[in-house]
């Protein structure tokens, strides 16, 4: 994080461009101040209400229809986009990563795993398995506290 | 800002018919790699830990557990061993080629400045593999 100090210190206060805030910035911030009304206890990332919220998801994207190979791209894009939109809607400190496989039924045989090095007590992740007819379609959403 | 940092990648298709610069004036250039993700490092670390592990195997069913498990844990293990202050999080896909369609896609909400990822895809006549590594900045 550039402080004002050690940016450019031939310019004065005056002539250094005003500091911009990001959105993660900020987010570090609410999550601050959740701790100091928290009393300390750490934000936990809630699994039931994000596997609900990847369910809807996946319903609403791919729920009645059969795999087709040129749609395929366009399905799990909008799985991720709209998991990801509503994980964020929620406000709460974290960085999300929300991976999607879609696998055409053909007897094939699939197999994912994944391992994450974080901090346990404040890191979550959760998997979501679905499946029609045509296809399966495994969701993980990974939470990384900031 | 107020804009999310949204970042989507398509990360690979198998289908066949059938997916600070730093802050302080007094650190160096070479500094700078020890804080961001670097992508050609991880992505021959991954290359690396598929070919020692299924490089030369064809796909078996009773093994595919244990090659998934054993292609994240050496890539994870990897990734501590640079030392760099992040979080990782590894995901591996295998898959049996017998033409079925396969896609995979992720999108991550995180700080575009100092996080990043990396997926490999990997095949041979039996199987084909997707592996991603995200690195989130500490």
């Amino acid at each position: 994080m550039l402080s004002s100090t050690s940016c450019a210190p031939w310019l004065t206060h005056a002539q250094k461009p005003p500091r911009r805030r990001s959105f993660i910035h900020r987010l570090r911030q609410v999550r601050l101040q959740m701790d100091e009304y928290n009393n300390g206890d750490e934000v936990v990332f809630n699994a039931d209400e994000a596997t609900n919220n990847v369910k809807e998801c996946i319903e609403g994207v791919i729920g009645g229809v059969d795999y087709s190979q040129s749609k395929v791209n366009q399905w799990s894009a909008a799985i991720v986009e709209h998991s990801l939109t509503h994980l964020v809607k929620q406000g709460r400190p974290f960085k999300y990563i929300v991976n999607c496989t879609v696998m055409q039924k053909s007897g094939a045989g699939l197999h994912t795993a994944n391992s994450c090095y974080w901090d346990n007590t404040t890191d979550g992740s959760c998997t979501v398995r679905w499946e029609n007819r045509t296809m399966y379609c495994v969701v993980s959403v990974f939470a990384i506290a900031i | 800002m107020g804009t999310p940092l949204l970042c989507r990648n398509a990360t690979g298709s198998c289908a066949r018919n059938w997916s600070i610069a730093f802050a302080f004036c007094t650190m160096d250039e070479g500094a700078e790699d020890e804080t961001t993700f670097v992508v050609e490092d991880v992505s021959k670390l991954i290359k690396d830990s598929i070919e020692t592990t299924i490089g030369t195997s064809s796909y078996q069913h009773i093994r595919v557990n244990q090659w998934s498990t054993t292609i994240v844990e050496q890539c994870l293990s990897q990734l501590c061993k640079l030392g760099k202050p992040f979080k990782y999080i590894v995901t591996c896909v295998i898959m049996q080629n017998n033409g079925a369609g396969l896609q995979t896609a992720s999108s991550c909400f995180w700080d575009n400045a100092t996080d990043g990822s990396c997926a490999v895809k990997w095949e041979n006549k039996s199987m084909c593999c997707i592996v991603s590594v995200f690195g989130l900045a500490i």
